[in-house]
């Protein structure tokens, strides 16, 4: 989080800082979470329980992989609005080449490779065919997922084996693999934006991309790997959502989609670019993932539960235009 | 520079752990007992007949009892978060309808380090994913949708004289739910009636079943009647009748029992459907778990009724809606009762 403040000489007394909405701009999507685990801790004594806590890291882990994955081309001024397609892509790619017999490790790789391709695709329209990211993987969007329903027939296909039902539901310690395998994601990709040149150019191309580019950035480059990083993730998503339920579907996923988006939106990142972090989306991830979880504990109705996501990301979107 | 950062970043998280850890300190004064309730985890809430089983749970409970939906029949992940932040609550039953064969199966596992009973009602659990996530169901109810398919066949058999030509329209192709009632439908009319043709429709499109049903005429004009899959693409089905001015001619069956498809039977657009309850399935449901909570081996497998009607009982059907209209076996209300 720490890499999205823009630090000014602040030294002032804690309560002047709590009058400065700058602060809570910064800090929306923690503030954010902090007060729905005390409403919800409060109003539901389960919300708090190591149980709970567990169920609720495991279900956020999909959204995370895909909110580092769409992290990585907003940081360079991009949008992938087909993130969520190319998962389900992946997901029936992996099911139909298990469905004909292949090793399993074998049906994920190819899975994530197929993901990586789409993303490859998204990649070269926007760099070299100098099309609007939007445009280009609004086509994306549509066309993975009529890919998907193509080769599935429209049909899910079960995918019952015992590695990925181990992948589901083992863990390590207190934590399950879904966690881990999150977790690993969001170390490399925070190594990756922050501690290599690749991430200051990425921040760079979003920042300033004639800029970037008199420097000697290949900015066309930068844009076509973030796709790829971005295909590539939808595909570990892929896995996960296999192994979580079971069964490879061609259903499209918008929610992923849409959450994946508003989860980068809360984490504080620029829908301009240059500017990026991989904490806030994860963070971002975990407030969608807990306000869903809680109104379910609450037993609100599910109609509430688009209609608050919807809320809160307008209202952290609202608290962005502060940030110093 | 950086040594304000972190200096306000170690306030902040400071002020975080505080207030998380006074969080957590409230919430443990409070721990409800819920292990005498029930949880239900349905589909939907979106169309009636999830919303007919909602109300049977609910209806059947003699206790609180907490329902809980996917967003939409799509939404298999959002289903399994749901069950596992139920699991979390410690309830003493829990009732499933999972969206498919396996995306509960994850949070399955969690409930059956719990030990407690689970009860799988109308769509199944895939039982080799259950076996290898070490999730066991205590009992299953459901409509057997190739009984339900049997009793149609045997009323058109009835109707119709031997050798009649009669067209099967089913729902999306290779779902098992329509697979079972045509199949049902096939092995009674065998020998008893002909078969001319069979077609699929995606998505149970009514519109769609109604182009197709117009086509089916138009090729066989000696068609003497129709078993369609559902009562919604039935009513297609019997426009594309009334519109070729057939209604004499060609009979139309249908299997659902929803309440638009009881009143088609009574003005005579159908000849017949034959109802499956689900108000019933989740009022089993809820019986089961009790029957469970009170010391009971369960059946493994129990039908849920059906009922076949017919313009002479579809006025009792529609007063008694959504509830069967007539007797049904009960194997769960007989444990109660013992």
């Amino acid at each position: 989080m720490a890499e999205a403040v823009a630090v000014g000489a602040d030294r002032e007394s804690l309560g002047g800082r709590l009058r400065d909405i700058g602060f809570w701009a910064d800090w929306a999507a923690v503030i954010g979470l902090v007060a729905l685990v005390i409403v919800f801790g409060l109003a539901s004594p389960s919300f708090l329980t190591l149980g709970n806590i567990q169920a609720m890291l495991v279900s956020a882990a999909i959204l995370i992989v895909l909110a580092v994955g769409q992290t990585f081309v907003i940081a360079t001024s991009g949008i992938d609005l087909s993130i969520a397609s190319i998962m389900t892509f992946g997901a029936v790619v992996l099911g139909l080449l298990y469905a004909a017999g292949w090793p399993i490790l074998l049906a994920c790789l190819v899975g994530v490779v197929a993901a990586g391709l789409a993303g490859v695709i998204n990649g070269t329209l926007v760099a070299k065919g100098r099309i609007p990211d939007f445009v280009v993987t609004l086509g994306m969007f549509s066309a993975a997922s009529g890919a998907a329903l193509i080769l599935s027939d429209g049909k899910p296909t079960q995918v019952v084996d015992g590695f990925l039902l181990a992948l589901a539901s083992g863990s390590v310690g207190p934590f399950g693999y879904f966690i881990v395998v999150a977790a690993v994601v969001v170390v490399v990709a925070h190594v990756a934006l922050f501690h290599t040149r690749f991430g200051v150019h990425v921040l760079a191309t979003g920042g300033n991309a004639e800029g970037a580019r008199a420097m000697g950035i290949r900015t066309g480059r930068v844009r076509l790997a973030v796709y790829l990083i971005s295909g590539v993730l939808a595909g570990v998503g892929a896995i996960l959502l296999v192994s979580r339920v079971g069964a490879a579907e061609p259903a499209i996923n918008t929610t992923y989609l849409l959450n994946a988006i508003a989860a980068v939106v809360l984490g504080g990142v620029s829908l301009q670019g240059g500017r990026g972090n991989i904490l806030g989306p994860v963070v971002g991830a975990l407030l969608l993932t807990a306000l869903t979880n809680g109104l379910t504990l609450l037993g609100i109705s599910q109609y509430y539960q688009p209609l608050a996501v919807g809320v809160v990301v307008v209202m952290a979107a609202l608290l962005m235009r502060y940030q110093r | 520079m950086a040594s304000a950062r972190s200096w306000r970043a170690r306030r902040f998280r400071r002020g975080v752990a505080g207030l998380a850890l006074a969080a957590v300190a409230v919430a443990a004064c409070a721990p409800p007992d819920r292990s005498a309730e029930v949880a239900a985890i349905i589909k939907g809430l979106d169309n009636p007949f999830f919303q007919a089983m909602g109300q049977g749970i609910e209806d059947g409970a003699t206790g609180p009892v907490t329902v809980q939906a996917a967003q939409s029949t799509a939404d298999t992940t959002g289903q399994a978060d749901k069950l596992s932040a139920v699991a979390v609550q410690g309830f003493g039953c829990y009732i499933i309808n999972p969206i498919s064969g396996t995306n509960l199966v994850q949070s399955l596992s969690l409930i059956a380090k719990q030990g407690k009973p689970v009860i799988n009602i109308d769509s199944p659990v895939n039982a080799e994913a259950a076996r290898l996530a070490g999730a066991t169901l205590a009992s299953y109810v459901g409509t057997d949708n190739t009984h339900a398919g049997q009793v149609a066949g045997d009323f058109l058999a009835g109707r119709l004289p031997a050798g009649a030509k009669v067209a099967l329209i089913g729902g999306t192709a290779g779902d098992v739910t329509s697979r079972a009632r045509l199949d049902g439908f096939r092995a009674a009319v065998d020998g008893k009636l002909t078969v001319s043709q069979t077609v699929d429709v995606n998505e149970w499109s009514r519109s769609e079943a109604l182009t197709r049903a117009e086509e089916i005429m138009r090729a066989n004009p000696d068609l003497a009647g129709f078993f369609v899959a559902n009562d919604d693409m039935g009513l297609g089905v019997s426009r594309a009748v009334q519109n070729a001015g057939k209604s004499d001619q060609v009979r139309v069956v249908s299997v659902d029992g929803v309440e638009d498809g009881l009143r088609a039977v009574k003005s005579g657009q159908l000849a017949a459907t034959v109802a499956q309850y689900p108000y019933t399935i989740g009022e089993m449901g809820v019986e089961a778990c009790r029957a469970a909570a009170a010391g009971h081996t369960l059946p493994a497998t129990v039908n849920a009724p059906v009922a076949l009607v017919t313009q002479d009982n579809a006025a009792d059907a529609l007063s008694a809606f959504p509830k069967p209209f007539e007797q049904y076996d009960d194997p769960y209300r007989q444990l109660l009762q013992q």
